[in-house]
Order: structure tokens, then C-alpha cells, then sequence
């Protein structure tokens, strides 16, 4: 029995196989936020909805069958697990996070003093998009894809780099009053251009550039460039929707920070 | 048998003319010295004879050996050839031909082997024999006899996988087998070597000097 998905050269299957390690994740998650939202006198329904769906799309990302799939079968899941796991968790994750638990954190000055040279915009952008470019590397991907611990890896990666990515967005803490929603639209819609890099290379790279997926037991409706250039514009398209849905959220924020 | 992998090397020799002659750079695995084609005839998809060796003179053939029930080596190869297959100017591409010939003639009827052919590529030769025709072939080229293997009980019963010889294995026009290419060839291998291979006619003489790593 796997603990965590991994390409496995096996013909696929629609049999359920249990992935323990996800399970054990999702239930340290939750046993965190249940003593966090104790300690924090309690999470208003909002921030708890956001943990919950926080939750289910790693559930739904990492375990049977999209973890499956995306560890050894299809780019194109593998991308949409991407999109869960590094773009849409982690805004959730940080957002159900309680007031209380934000206000203990900034009473760390040690922590927040790394926080806030870690989550600068201009390095989370960086730390973002690099860790994007070297998870999509086919050597990468290649070498890591086939083994358990090289995919928790590369899952591990995309949270980290997530919450990276949108702690200037969502988090409070640090305080950064100068970063404010001008700077945040302009945040992520450069974030929309890019990963136009990998867009292209993977939409446009005539031949297939991951052997796990090119040599994997094929999946009958769909041929390992076609899956591949899918995975391009799933990058693109998929992650364009979370992006510009963000900025739509805090257009209207802003909207009405102005109006109070 | 002496097989020297030839990634990323390149050489030349001397024709019986004198002239130099390179020789391909190939990343499949070059058989040396080359082996004969065998001149087997099995039967077609229509129910024809197929003279193999008579059929696919003067150019070259793709040679693999397999199922249509299998789930791996077999459509991921068919599928790796046809879609490079695709993009070759037609100079090249009718230049080469795919032979696909059954291991498992009891489940591989012509009609289900045209069917499973036809989704890589109209072009692609289907052939069946009886067991001993299929094992002479194989035996001829080194290969392994296939052997059936009973699968882990299913919600098919009486399914069955069946071990095969996993390369596939290319003839050039002048009747010989000169490269193989095992599982894991990808088609950036193909597209690198399929011109070569259609390219290289005739083949330099044998003998010559191995090719220098690059």
C-alpha cells in the first residue's frame, strides 16, 4: 500500500486505494485549526467555511483519484492538482485563520521579523514563480514523480510556495500599510503574466516533454500531447480564473474601503 | 549478440566506392553486427498472406510484437510512433512501415486488431500466425517467446496478460535489422532517428570504426 501517490507504471484503474499520508495531512490540519480556533476564543463562520474548503481541495488534490492520476497518468491533472494545491488552498488556509491567532502571531517579533522579509512581496514573488518553474522542470518532475516521498515533496513545495505567494495578499501580519490594494491588484496581475513561461512551453512544445506522462499506461481518450497542452492552458486559463477572481475581490474591498 | 548503444555518437566510413560515408547518429540501441530479416510469411488483417521480408523490401520497418489487450508497453509504442509518424514529410513517412504481430492470436482477431491499429494509424500492418509461426519469428530476431500470465482475479474471468518482448525492432531498406528500441523510447527518439534511418540508404559497411562519443 502507497502512502502518498506517486507514478507507479501500472495500467490505471478505477478501483479506490486509500493513501494514508493524505489522510494523516488532512487530520493534522484539522486537529491544528480545531486547538487554534480554541485558543483564539473561536472562528466566526466564514473563516471556518474557508478552512473546511481549504481542506477539501487538498483532500481532493492529493488523494484518490486526482492524486492518482496527476502522479503518473496526465499532466492535465496534474495541473489542476497544482491549481488546488498552490493556488486556491492557500488563500483559503490563510484567510480561516482566526483574529485572535493573527494577533498572538504578532506578538512573536522574532517570527514576524522573519515573516516580513520572507513574505515581502517582491521575494514571494520570486520564491513563487521559481519553485513553479523548477516543480514544472520535466527532470525534475521526471525524477521525482515516480517515488512516494519525491511527490509528497513536489505537494509539499506548491502548499509552501502557495502560502508564500498569497501571505502579502490575505495575511495581517506582518502590518504593511504601503502594500495596499493598488499594490495588490498590481501584485497579482503580474502574477497572471507570469507564469505565461510555462504556458508556452508546455502548450506550444511540439513534442512531449514528461516521460512519466508520455511513457505512463495511457488513458484512452486523450494522447500525450494533447494531455500536455491541455496542462498548458489549464496553467494559463485555470489559473487566470483564480487570479482575476481574486482581483475582483479586492477591487470590490477596495471599493468599499474608499466608500466607508 | 553484440549491441552497441550509439546515444549521442557519430562516425563514418568508407563506402565500397571510397567515399565517406557517415554513419547515422542514432539513440536507439545499433545491433553489430546486423542481423537478416527473416522471411516469415504470416496473415494480414484482411486474411492475406503476408510475405514479410517480400512486403517491406526497400524500406525501412518498424517491428513490435504484442497484444491489443495490453495495457502499457504495446499502445504507448503504437501511440509514440503514430504521432510522430504524423509529422514527417511524406517523403520520409512512406518511406517507413509498422508491422505490429500478435502474441496473443486467441483474443486478437483481424477485425480487433484493424480496430486497435486504426487508433494509432490507418498504415499500420497487422499480422497474426499460429503460435509456432509467431515463436519461428521471434526466435529468428533473438527475442523471447511470448508466454501468457494469469492476472489477479478480476471482474474479467479467464483474462490473462501476456509477456512479451518489450523492443521494437527496425530493419533498414537493405533487409537488415540494425537498431532496436526498448520501452522508454520516447518521441523525441523517434523523431530523431526515423529520418536518419530512412536516410542511411544504403547503410555503411559494417566494420567500421565505432562511432566516436560526442
Amino acid at each position: 500500500m502507497q502512502w502518498w501517490c506517486s507514478a507507479q507504471g501500472l495500467a490505471w484503474s478505477w478501483t479506490w486505494r486509500p493513501y494514508l499520508g493524505v489522510w494523516v495531512m488532512v487530520a493534522i490540519l484539522v486537529a491544528a485549526y480545531v486547538g487554534l480556533a480554541r485558543r483564539s476564543g473561536g472562528a466566526p463562520p466564514s473563516r471556518a467555511g474557508s478552512f473546511a474548503a481549504a481542506v477539501a481541495c487538498l483532500w481532493v488534490a492529493l488523494d484518490w483519484p486526482v492524486g492518482a492520476l496527476a502522479a503518473g497518468y496526465l499532466a492535465s491533472v496534474h495541473m489542476v492538482q497544482f491549481l488546488l494545491v498552490a493556488l486556491i488552498a492557500p488563500p483559503l488556509l490563510l484567510y480561516s485563520i482566526p483574529v485572535g491567532a493573527w494577533q498572538r502571531l504578532a506578538s512573536h517579533r522574532r517570527l514576524v521579523r522573519v515573516l516580513r522579509t520572507a513574505t515581502r512581496p517582491l521575494v514571494a514573488s520570486v520564491v513563487f514563480n521559481v519553485l513553479v518553474w523548477l516543480t514544472h522542470w520535466p527532470r525534475i518532475v521526471d525524477g521525482l514523480m515516480g517515488y512516494q516521498a519525491g511527490s509528497f515533496l513536489i505537494d509539499m513545495l506548491w502548499i509552501a510556495a502557495g502560502l508564500v505567494f498569497w501571505w502579502p495578499v490575505v495575511a495581517p501580519v506582518p502590518a504593511r500599510p504601503r502594500f495596499g490594494y493598488p499594490f495588490k491588484v498590481a501584485y497579482l496581475i503580474f502574477a497572471t503574466v507570469a507564469n505565461t513561461g510555462v504556458f508556452i512551453y508546455l502548450t506550444f512544445t511540439h513534442l512531449p516533454v514528461y516521460a512519466t506522462y508520455e511513457l505512463a499506461p495511457p488513458i484512452p481518450w486523450i494522447t500525450a500531447r494533447e494531455d500536455q497542452q491541455v496542462a498548458g492552458l489549464l496553467m494559463k486559463m485555470g489559473g487566470g480564473v483564480v487570479l482575476w477572481t481574486a482581483i475582483g475581490v479586492l477591487f470590490v474591498r477596495w471599493f468599499r474601503a474608499e466608500q466607508a | 549478440m553484440a549491441a552497441a548503444c550509439s546515444d549521442g555518437a557519430s562516425g563514418s566510413s568508407a563506402d565500397p566506392e571510397g567515399a565517406e560515408t557517415a554513419r547515422p547518429d542514432l539513440r536507439g540501441t545499433v545491433l553489430e553486427p546486423s542481423w537478416e530479416k527473416p522471411d516469415v510469411t504470416l496473415t494480414d488483417t484482411e486474411g492475406r498472406p503476408f510475405a514479410f521480408r517480400a512486403e517491406t523490401d526497400g524500406i525501412v520497418t518498424l517491428l513490435f510484437f504484442g497484444y491489443t489487450h495490453c495495457p502499457d508497453v504495446c499502445p504507448v509504442h503504437m501511440g509514440n510512433i503514430a504521432a510522430v509518424l504524423r509529422d514527417l514529410p511524406y517523403a520520409v513517412r512512406e518511406r517507413i512501415r509498422v508491422v505490429f504481430v500478435t502474441t496473443d492470436p486467441e483474443r486478437d482477431t483481424p477485425a480487433r486488431m484493424r480496430n486497435w491499429l486504426d487508433r494509432f494509424d490507418r498504415s499500420f500492418v497487422g499480422l497474426s500466425g499460429t503460435e509456432a509461426e509467431v515463436g519461428a519469428f521471434q526466435a529468428a530476431l533473438r527475442l523471447p517467446a511470448a508466454v501468457r500470465q494469469p492476472t489477479r482475479p478480476g471482474p474479467l474471468p479467464g483474462a490473462y496478460a501476456v509477456g512479451h518482448a518489450a523492443q521494437v525492432i527496425a530493419f533498414t531498406a537493405d533487409n537488415r535489422a540494425r537498431v532496436v528500441y526498448p520501452f522508454g523510447t520516447r518521441q523525441a527518439d523517434w523523431a530523431h532517428d526515423l529520418p536518419r534511418l530512412v536516410e542511411a540508404d544504403p547503410w555503411p559497411s559494417e566494420g567500421s570504426p565505432e562511432p566516436r562519443e560526442r
